[in-house]
């Protein structure tokens, strides 16, 4: 076997996660193309592409040897893998988020610990977080445009990822709190790290001499 | 159409049925492993499937634990793994006679699991625990048995297995004197293997502190290269540091003694759940899986809970996990005999007798019913009763039945077991 397999996530982070791998040494121009295939294999290295919310599932099964992944989903995982390194890129917050005209009402019923009704692709997350502060909520998980949820009237609030807030201005939401702040992660799998080491490490040490993290 | 079953006749969540050839499989490692465990003076306990939920202290096992009630009302948990169970029965039982104890066991343990995740809520563990003894000669011993099964099922160091040992008291000794106050958040950070956090924590304390922190979990490399544990005796001048580093040190003399130093991978990362392990910490893996085939340590403060303070050190392998990375084996020979005739059974009796494994089937079935059949029970050969003392014997290959030859008892014993 020659080569790590690495996992690529398709979506917001692509663009940041081939940034790395090049800085790392790796041919990744076959990535950039439009393709509908999901395995590229280079002499240096394996590349998968899959849903970003999968990355870490391909890593801890060993699927995969390592992988990047946002740290939003690695929170809503926790998966048994081994984080490397903050590659510093990738920047978003998790919020909680409602309607405009509702905000100041929310906020209120919030901290009198009645139950809100939140929808969030991070169901996990969402519930952590309203543990966490002692207060009450019926979370709702869907797959996409959560925002959604608010306007028709399947929830009160939200809680999503947003880089620039545009979605949410877009959709007249407000944020109520920041959860957490993400950015892009690079994982392994623990058999891997151990047993091919010397190649993982030098890929880190690759990146951090690149200086693509912007920390 | 098939007939679907009604769901109540399927067997619950990650539960299974094995059966042949992965049972038979199962059951051959599971006799070489307790085989092993034997031949290092183990000797082999039995626990109760329930115990009292109390005995299981680990938040995350007793999340994922099977509870239930007895007539008294007492919560009881199906045992999620087999460690504190062994503490219970050396605390309870064993108070008369003189440590340390070395039991093993092995059996099934169980934990709920979530759906699409691929796991088991019912495995097989297979391990030992010895009770007693702080030596670093244990740990060794115990690293080294763990190597002995591997190879005794001819798993090859290196290339399909790989034990990594870590050091749990080193990076705590070290950050409680060089960063006392930020020890707990930088041990839980790497005992959760978040060495992002490791490294934002590290970043915050004095330069001469935050070297070792960010360093030292990242020493990484074979246990025969002794570069390894000279990156790490930088950071262990002195205290327990120190000690920890001997008695690594210590462990790998007997290790090297035991001939297996090519086995072992040092990672001076590796520390276990947080909280747990006292000691030497160290965990299997098999290139291709990205899971522990095996993973134990030394935790010395276990057995206080139970009222009698007793250091332990101990493995648990996981047999299924381990089975899915042996290598392919021919099943054992099976001859399949067909006939109900009385001369068919004495035949039947006259193979037994000198080592063939025979099924014997009643029904008097056709050659190419005979070959459906074979195939099913993973038989390699036929043979039908022919004249007095010979039988008709033929191989079974790809599920076809192959050409008949006349032969007597002894010929077929000899073909078959050869």
């Amino acid at each position: 076997m020659s080569g790590l397999r690495v996992a690529v996530p398709k979506g917001a982070i692509f663009g940041d996660a081939l940034r790395a791998l090049e800085a790392a040494g790796f041919s990744v121009e076959a990535l950039r193309g439009n393709g509908r295939r999901l395995v590229y294999r280079e002499a240096d290295a394996e590349f998968i592409l899959s849903r970003p919310s999968d990355v870490p599932v391909f890593v801890e099964y060993g699927a995969a040897d390592i992988g990047i992944v946002g740290k939003d989903v690695l929170e809503e995982q926790e998966p048994n893998v081994i984080e490397l390194k903050d590659l510093g890129t990738g920047f978003c917050r998790m919020v909680l988020a409602a309607p405009e005209r509702e905000a100041e009402r929310m906020q209120q019923r919030i901290s009198h610990s009645e139950v809100v009704r939140v929808a969030t692709k991070f169901p996990r997350t969402t519930q952590r977080y309203f543990e966490e502060m002692g207060r009450q909520a019926e979370v709702i998980a869907l797959h996409g445009s959560v925002e959604l949820a608010p306007l028709v009237g399947l929830a009160e609030c939200i809680v999503d990822l947003t880089a620039t807030g545009t979605t949410l201005r877009e959709n007249h939401l407000v944020v109520l709190d920041e959860i957490s702040t993400s950015t892009a992660r690079l994982i392994s799998n623990r058999g891997s790290y151990r047993l091919r080491n010397a190649e993982i490490v030098a890929l880190v040490e690759a990146i951090e001499r690149s200086g693509v993290s912007i920390g | 159409m098939e007939l679907r079953l009604q769901g109540k006749f399927a067997t619950t969540p990650g539960t299974r049925d094995v059966l042949p050839p992965e049972s038979v499989r199962l059951l051959e490692v599971q006799d070489k492993v307790r085989e092993r465990f034997r031949a290092w003076g183990f000797r082999e306990v039995i626990t109760p499937a329930l115990e009292y939920s109390e005995v299981i202290e680990e938040p995350r096992l007793r999340d994922t634990s099977f509870k239930l009630f007895d007539a008294d009302n007492q919560m009881l948990m199906l045992r999620p793994e087999m460690t504190a169970p062994i503490a219970r029965l050396v605390s309870q039982r064993l108070r008369n006679s003189p440590p340390p104890y070395k039991l093993s066991y092995s059996l099934p343990v169980y934990r709920r699991t979530r759906v699409g995740r691929g796991q088991s809520a019912e495995f097989h563990q297979a391990g030992v625990e010895v009770v007693g003894s702080t030596s670093p000669a244990e740990d060794a011993g115990a690293v080294a048995l763990l190597v002995d099964v591997f190879e005794a099922l001819d798993l090859r160091a290196r290339e399909d297995f790989a034990v990594v040992l870590g050091q749990t008291a080193f990076y705590e000794g070290y950050l409680q004197r060089r960063a006392p106050e930020a020890a707990t958040e930088l041990l839980s950070a790497l005992a959760a293997k978040d060495l992002a956090k490791v490294d934002a924590f590290a970043d915050a304390l004095p330069d001469e502190a935050a070297a070792g922190a960010r360093e030292i979990p990242r020493i990484v490399g074979p246990a025969a290269d002794g570069s390894v544990l000279e990156r790490a005796g930088k950071y262990a001048e002195e205290g327990k540091a120190r000690q920890a580093l001997e008695n690594l040190r210590g462990i790998l003399d007997h290790l090297e003694a035991y001939g297996c130093l090519e086995a072992v991978i040092l990672d001076l990362g590796l520390i276990g759940r947080y909280n747990y392990y006292t000691g030497a910490v160290y965990e299997a893996y098999s290139p291709g899986l990205g899971f522990t085939v095996a993973s134990g340590g030394r935790y010395d403060n276990l057995l206080e809970r139970f009222g009698r303070p007793l250091p332990a050190t101990g493995f648990a392998i996981s047999l299924e996990r381990l089975l899915s990375v042996l290598p392919e084996k021919d099943p054992e020979p099976l001859l399949v005999l067909v006939g109900g005739s009385v001369e068919a059974t004495r035949s039947a009796n006259l193979l037994r007798q000198s080592g063939v494994p025979v099924l014997q089937l009643a029904e008097d079935l056709p050659p190419e019913k005979t070959a459906a059949y074979a195939r099913a029970v993973d038989a390699s050969w036929v043979c039908y009763p022919a004249q007095e003392d010979r039988l008709k014997l033929a191989r079974v290959e790809d599920g076809r039945i192959g050409d008949f030859e006349l032969v007597s008892v002894d010929e077929i014993a000899w073909k078959v077991l050869s």
